[in-house]
């Protein structure tokens, strides 16, 4: 049951430079570091999220305090995408294009339930039932439209997931989603269709708090 | 419009400089929580204690993000010799926030106050499957549900208010007719 | 008059260059796409190519019933999310021939005019970003949040209200709401000088969108434009004033339609910005109004099932952008059967195939921004 293939990617040179492979692990975090407080940032606005976003880099919330810096010129120069509104079938190649041409690493943040999965249009017929159909996500804010400072939390989200992760897995595990099923550190849009989470197993007497926490414990 | 040169430039900098002076509008917001009102719509808490499973806000959701299962149970009479009811017991209520629209149908349709809207908005996952939130969860969120502000004073009392007062009043009336009744003997007495 | 073209081998191909603007490009807020054909440097033909935002909004429509509508249909016109609502309403009202209660008509009053403030602060601001100055769209900002809380506190949304209910609004204004409406109001009022003095004063914005894109009373006709673009060709119809629904028509004195007759850029944006004054005169004039009511229902109570009689209506209100309308056809179901839906920009934008052959490319961004479109009020 195959309902959301699998995005297929460029096939892009993903690999580490000799520098940043050969560098001690100190020089690594220094780097993450540096990819962390420095995101310049390519706003993909599509719709209502797309206020939203220009209000959080205007003076009220002021993105550019975390390091997020919406001058990019043009994908090519950017590190993060925000994709904030509907994608729509029409629309699709164009977002797959413009992240194909941003250089490595990249990130992503689908802001918006539009963009997490089609949100208000789930059920309409020109509408992509989420951005992670065509590009892998980094991080979904839920919200519709989210507030600036939910956008906000979702960068300070992406930033440590920046600071936690190794380049070289990222690409050695890139290299392998592109070929197989995916394992990748995106969360693959085939996993998506999986069952839904099982109610627990037996029947609880009462709605107790030690009974709440098992249906929790059973989808995960 | 103006005859010097130059004058556009000098009215932009003088806005510049007079805004420099006063105090940013910045909110500091990993720092400082923001203020929000407590009608916000941020996230839906459940309180399911409330619950009785009548299915309302699954059915009436625009996005039927709302996913609910239970199974039916019977309860022993509660007096000896009565007979045996069968009542609902919610298995999971779960709500996909990666799907939800944030319209407040669920809470507007939901009999018995189980559905509240709370301001949190601080959710925002790496993965699409964890924006499903399961009950224990929803639970949590109630905590943070804030008490819902007084009306405008040109308002229509609340409907609750309404039919406690009209009760209180009626009972009120019984009691003095009541009072009034076991009075006149006395004095006729 | 006969054209004859000689061709040897490829040369008779044109030179014309064709020049694609959008569908992503910085200057067009939104996902429009042009398609320009150019001759030299200047266009000799236009086209918009529309339906990168088309999210199919009407068949959608038939298959939710009343309440549901709404919620959608804010958002086809994300910055004028509250008027979208109104004209649902009010369609689905007059099916009813339902009366909503005095408290609802003038608090929608003053909702829809807050929106239409917080619509036109948008442009305001990005109007001059497109130009080249920056600065303006940080002061726009700082209003529209001012205005954002106070819809926030009252409705809980800060773009979609999803406040209007059929028969009235969701829930009575809180305690205290009145009088810090009536600050943030003074508050924006106070500080509109940055536009009329800082944008509208300035020598380059001035050259750079006076006499440019001129909009013909004509082809205003002709491509039904409506709204403050219209208004600054000349064509001065505001159905708030000509048609008056809600509480407009009691408002008449306080109610000033801007117009001007130049049809140029700078006329357009100069309507905008009277009609964002006199649309916080028209706010404050609202709260004074609410402030002496005496006390009511805000809604009207509603059957379970909610179902339009059978018949057909149609509903306009007059959006920030424009005409908006409702044509609302229910075979007496809970969903309508139809519900065609007539948004300001999609008619507005049609303007530009007749506005942008004989401009120069550098003018065209400055034309583009001054019709002031949403594009998802264009594609639906």
């Amino acid at each position: 049951m195959d309902v959301t293939p699998q995005p297929q990617l460029l096939p892009e040179p993903r690999r580490l430079g000799t520098l940043a492979r050969l560098a001690p692990e100190p020089m690594k975090v220094v780097l993450n570091w540096g990819r962390r407080y420095s995101l310049w940032v390519f706003n993909f606005g599509l719709a209502c999220c797309a206020i939203e976003f220009i209000a959080a880099s205007m003076a009220r919330h002021d993105f550019i305090r975390l390091g997020v810096i919406p001058f990019a010129p043009g994908p090519r120069q950017a590190d993060l995408m925000i994709v904030s509104g509907t994608v729509t079938d029409k629309m699709a190649p164009a977002v797959k294009r413009l992240y194909e041409q941003m250089p490595e690493p990249k990130y992503v943040i689908s802001f918006g339930a539009c963009s997490n999965c089609g949100g208000p249009y789930w059920d309409s017929y020109s509408v992509t039932k989420g951005v992670d159909q065509i590009i892998p996500v980094d991080v979904y804010v839920p919200g519709c439209p989210p507030r600036p400072e939910a956008l906000l939390q979702g960068i300070l989200k992406l930033q440590e997931k920046i600071a936690r992760e190794s380049l070289g897995e990222r690409y050695a595990d890139g290299s392998g989603a592109a070929g197989g099923n995916g394992a990748g550190p995106h969360p693959s849009p085939a996993a998506l269709t999986s069952a839904l989470v099982t109610p627990p197993p037996a029947p609880a007497a009462d709605a107790g708090p030690a009974d709440a926490s098992a249906p929790g414990e059973g989808g995960r | 419009m103006s005859p010097v040169p130059g004058h556009g430039l000098a009215k932009g900098l003088a806005v510049t400089l007079r805004t420099m002076t006063r105090r940013s509008v910045t909110h500091q917001y990993p720092d400082a929580a923001p203020h929000l009102p407590p009608r916000s719509r941020g996230v839906i808490a459940l309180f399911e204690e409330n619950c009785t499973v009548c299915m309302l806000c699954a059915r009436e959701c625009p996005d039927w993000c709302i996913y609910i299962d239970s199974h039916k149970e019977t309860v022993p009479p509660a007096a000896p010799g009565g007979r045996e009811r069968s009542r609902n017991v919610l298995d999971r209520f779960a709500i996909d926030f990666a799907l939800c629209m944030y319209c407040g149908i669920c809470i507007e349709v939901c009999p018995f106050d189980a559905l509240f809207w709370s301001p949190e908005f601080e959710y925002a996952e790496t993965d699409i499957r964890e924006l499903t939130h399961e009950r224990d969860k929803l639970r949590e969120w109630m905590w943070t549900v804030p008490t819902p502000p007084a009306l405008d004073p040109g308002a229509e009392e609340p409907k609750e208010i309404a039919a406690a007062r009209k009760t209180a009043e009626k009972l009120a009336a019984a009691q003095e007719t009541a009072a009034q009744q076991t009075e006149t003997p006395e004095g006729g007495a | 008059m006969t054209e004859t073209t000689v061709g040897i081998g490829g040369a008779a191909e044109g030179t014309d260059m064709v020049l694609n603007i959008g569908p992503q490009h910085p200057s067009t807020h939104g996902v429009l796409r042009l398609r320009l054909i150019l001759d030299g440097e200047r266009i000799s033909h236009a086209e918009p190519v529309i339906g990168y935002m088309h999210r199919g909004a009407e068949k959608l429509f038939e298959a939710r019933d009343y309440r549901q509508i709404i919620m959608l249909a804010n958002r086809h016109d994300w910055l004028s999310a509250f008027s979208n609502e109104l004209g649902v309403v009010i369609a689905v009202e007059r099916m009813l021939g339902m009366e909503v209660p005095e408290r609802a008509v003038w608090t929608r009053t003053l909702l829809a005019e807050l929106n239409r403030v917080l619509n036109h602060l948008m442009f305001l601001g990005s109007y001059p970003l497109e130009l080249g100055g920056i600065t303006p769209v940080f002061y726009a900002f700082r209003e529209r949040e001012e205005l954002q809380n106070i819809l926030e506190e009252v409705s809980g949304g800060r773009m979609h209200y999803m406040f209007n209910r059929v028969g009235g609004l969701k829930e009575d204004l809180p305690n205290g709401w009145l009088g810090r409406a009536r600050e943030a109001v003074a508050d924006v009022r106070s500080r509109m000088d940055v536009f009329d003095r800082l944008v509208l004063g300035n020598e380059i914005f001035r050259g750079r969108t006076r006499g440019v894109g001129v909009l013909t009373p004509q082809t205003v006709h002709a491509y039904g434009v409506s709204g403050p673009i219209a208004r600054a060709s000349g064509v001065d119809f505001d159905l708030r004033r000509d048609e008056p629904y809600l509480a407009y028509g009691e408002l008449q004195d306080t109610l000033n339609v801007a117009t001007r007759t130049e049809g140029d850029c700078l006329a357009r944006f100069e309507c905008l910005l009277e009609q964002t004054h006199n649309s916080l005169d028209l706010a404050d004039a609202c709260l004074d109004r609410i402030a002496e009511l005496p006390p009511g229902p805000i809604n009207q109570r509603l059957p379970k099932v909610l179902k339009a009689p059978e018949g057909h209506t149609y509903a306009w209100t007059e959006n920030p952008l424009g005409i908006n309308g409702y044509y609302l056809v229910s075979k007496g179901d809970k969903t309508p059967y139809r519900l065609k839906l007539r948004s300001a920009s999609y008619n507005n934008i049609q303007a530009l195939t007749e506005l942008l052959p004989g401009t120069l490319v550098a003018d065209m961004v400055a034309i583009l921004g001054s019709m002031f479109f949403v594009v998802g009020d264009i594609d639906k």
